[in-house]
């Protein structure tokens, strides 16, 4: 445990201390050795000056009156800093406190930290998304030619892509797909979710083909304007697998299934141990689905949730480990969330995951000003940008490299073993294995490239 | 099925290429029994396995036979965003097959 104590040392070492003018002596000239504590020799002591009443006969303890400050070497004190052991914390601190008689005060000195981002104002722009992520990519044209990318979601509206992006959008009606009773036409359904994450992916990815699945249309009575039943997904995925399973192994191109959804609460879930449970069963009919898709040479990606610790989305309703179903799937790449400047945004769902433990896997730019789906000033947020960035980034990558030539899972290997670590040392719950590091991907795509050419 | 039915997801071992009929034969489906709008629909080849959407009552009546499994929970899904940090829980109802 961090520490700070506060001494009162001799007071021609306070005096040096203060004085401006002379070089303040080191941490461990003013506290000397100390039993237990490892002093921080790096830090350099600090001068506090102790409050006084300012009227004459205040209460010389009480801070909740006015106060005058006094840096008189005689009164004033010095920071300094250093570390005990975690165990037995309390023992220690007990034995620090009575160690020597100039240690007048210990306290804790937490780590501190920005807060993070919960809402609001977009971070950035997507072309500082296009800075970050796209342009090592496309330096080495990879771009999602011959590939397609499958936006699982509310359906895409081609026009407003074309508007924002300035250039063309399409997508490929032939092998899209919807649930029964979903009317629109395949690229023209009310701007929405499913429109910003078309827009995301095509940040990365410009020239993939994309699939349009409407599954979180609303087909029936009752049910709000976003959101849709698993069974749909269910469908929607042998559909997938049946658009490869078409096609020969050998010769099966590039599929990228990017879902930013997922099940906010248990209590649309059987409870966790009972056989037809969702949440956290392998055996659920959609884990199976997701399972059979990926074994079939899809890259299939989900969105981590927004049930951050710092500020959750209120329709959170999970009590812990809020990464649920296939989104902790061992056999998909779950993506966290951070700005543009590469911090962790407060709604970003920790792991661990409750189908596979190691999750989120990476995690990448959300947050930005992009898609205008949800208005002019509205960013493109939640895990659901984060989602198909990531999704792009699978698919710009499988423009040169066929499943066949790169399966699934070590394609989730490259994008782990090539991220930039964030947050502690090594894989955490927050950014997982680190943020998607495009430019090591694409030195790491020469190295293999190479090596392919010897042999 | 009756529109507003409440459903139940379940799923059953069958051979490759089997059809809705196929399922409604081996279980003993009535029409009214099941979601046709939905269909059979194949979740994993390697298993033979297909999922189908039948009436709660149905679904108790099938539990336990030989290849069929279930019901499962159907939860409702929604979009991860936009971010709503500052939402009141709006759940809606409590359904858990769908």
């Amino acid at each position: 445990m961090r520490l700070i104590l506060q001494m009162r040392p001799e007071r021609d070492v306070v005096a040096a201390v203060i004085d401006p003018h002379v070089t303040t002596p080191p941490a461990a000239d003013v506290a000397g050795p100390i039993p237990g504590l490892a002093l921080d020799a790096a830090f350099t002591p600090v001068p506090v000056p102790q409050p006084r009443p300012a009227t004459p006969g205040g209460d010389p303890l009480s801070l909740e009156q006015p106060l005058v400050f006094s840096m008189a070497p005689e009164d004033a004190s010095v920071l300094v800093r250093g570390e005990v052991q975690d165990y037995d914390v309390a023992s220690r601190l007990s034995a620090l406190a009575t160690a020597r008689p100039d240690i007048v005060g210990i306290s804790s000195d937490p780590v501190v930290e920005t807060m993070p981002v919960c809402g609001g104002a977009p971070v950035g722009d997507w072309h500082d998304v296009e800075h970050a992520v796209t342009d090592e990519l496309k330096s080495e044209g990879l771009d999602g030619r011959n590939v397609a990318l499958a936006v699982v979601d509310t359906g895409i509206n081609v026009d407003h892509l074309g508007q924002v992006l300035g250039s063309t959008a399409a997508v490929d009606a032939e092998r899209s797909w919807k649930p029964a009773g979903v009317n629109e036409a395949f690229g023209r359904f009310p701007v929405a979710h499913g429109t910003m994450c078309a827009f995301d992916a095509l940040i990365v990815a410009r020239r993939v083909a994309l699939l349009d699945l409407p599954v979180l249309r609303a087909a029936r009575q009752g049910a709000t304007v976003m959101e849709g039943l698993l069974s749909d997904a269910i469908a929607a995925y042998a559909h997938l697998r049946a658009l490869l399973e078409a096609v020969p192994p050998e010769q099966r191109p590039g599929l990228v299934v990017s879902n930013s959804w997922g099940s906010y609460s248990p209590r649309w879930d059987f409870p966790p141990g009972h056989p037809g449970n969702y949440s956290d069963n392998r055996a659920h009919p959609f884990n199976l689905a997701v399972a059979a898709l990926e074994n079939a040479g899809a890259d299939i990606l989900f969105a981590a949730g927004n049930c951050g610790r710092d500020c959750p989305d209120g329709r959170c309703a999970y009590p812990d480990r809020p990464i649920t179903g296939a989104n902790s799937h061992p056999r998909v790449l779950s993506v966290a969330g951070v700005d543009t400047r590469g911090a962790r945004v407060g709604y970003s769902s920790q792991g661990p995951g409750r189908l596979s433990q190691r999750k989120p896997d990476v995690a990448t730019c959300t947050h930005f000003a992009g898609s205008q789906a949800f208005g002019p000033d509205s960013p493109d947020s939640g895990t659901s940008a984060a989602c198909p960035v990531a999704a792009g980034v699978v698919a710009a990558v499988r423009t040169r490299l066929s499943p066949q030539d790169l399966s699934p899972a070590r394609m989730r290997t490259l994008l782990r073993r090539t991220a930039n670590d964030a947050g502690v040392a090594g894989f955490d719950y927050d950014h997982g294995y680190g943020i998607l590091n495009t430019a090591a991907i694409v030195e790491a795509l020469r190295r293999r490239s190479k090596h392919t050419a010897r042999s | 099925m009756a529109p507003g039915s409440r459903t139940a997801l379940v799923t059953v071992t069958l051979p490759p290429g089997s059809t809705l009929q196929d399922a409604q034969r081996r279980l003993g489906l009535a029409d009214d029994e099941v979601d046709a709008g939905y269909g059979l629909v194949s979740i994993d080849p390697a298993r033979n396995l297909f999922a189908l959407m039948v009436t709660e009552e149905a679904g108790s009546r099938i539990k336990g036979l030989p290849g069929t499994q279930g019901p499962y929970a159907n939860p409702r899904i929604h979009p991860f965003g936009p971010a709503r940090p500052d939402d009141e829980c709006g759940d809606g109802d409590d359904d858990t097959t769908g």
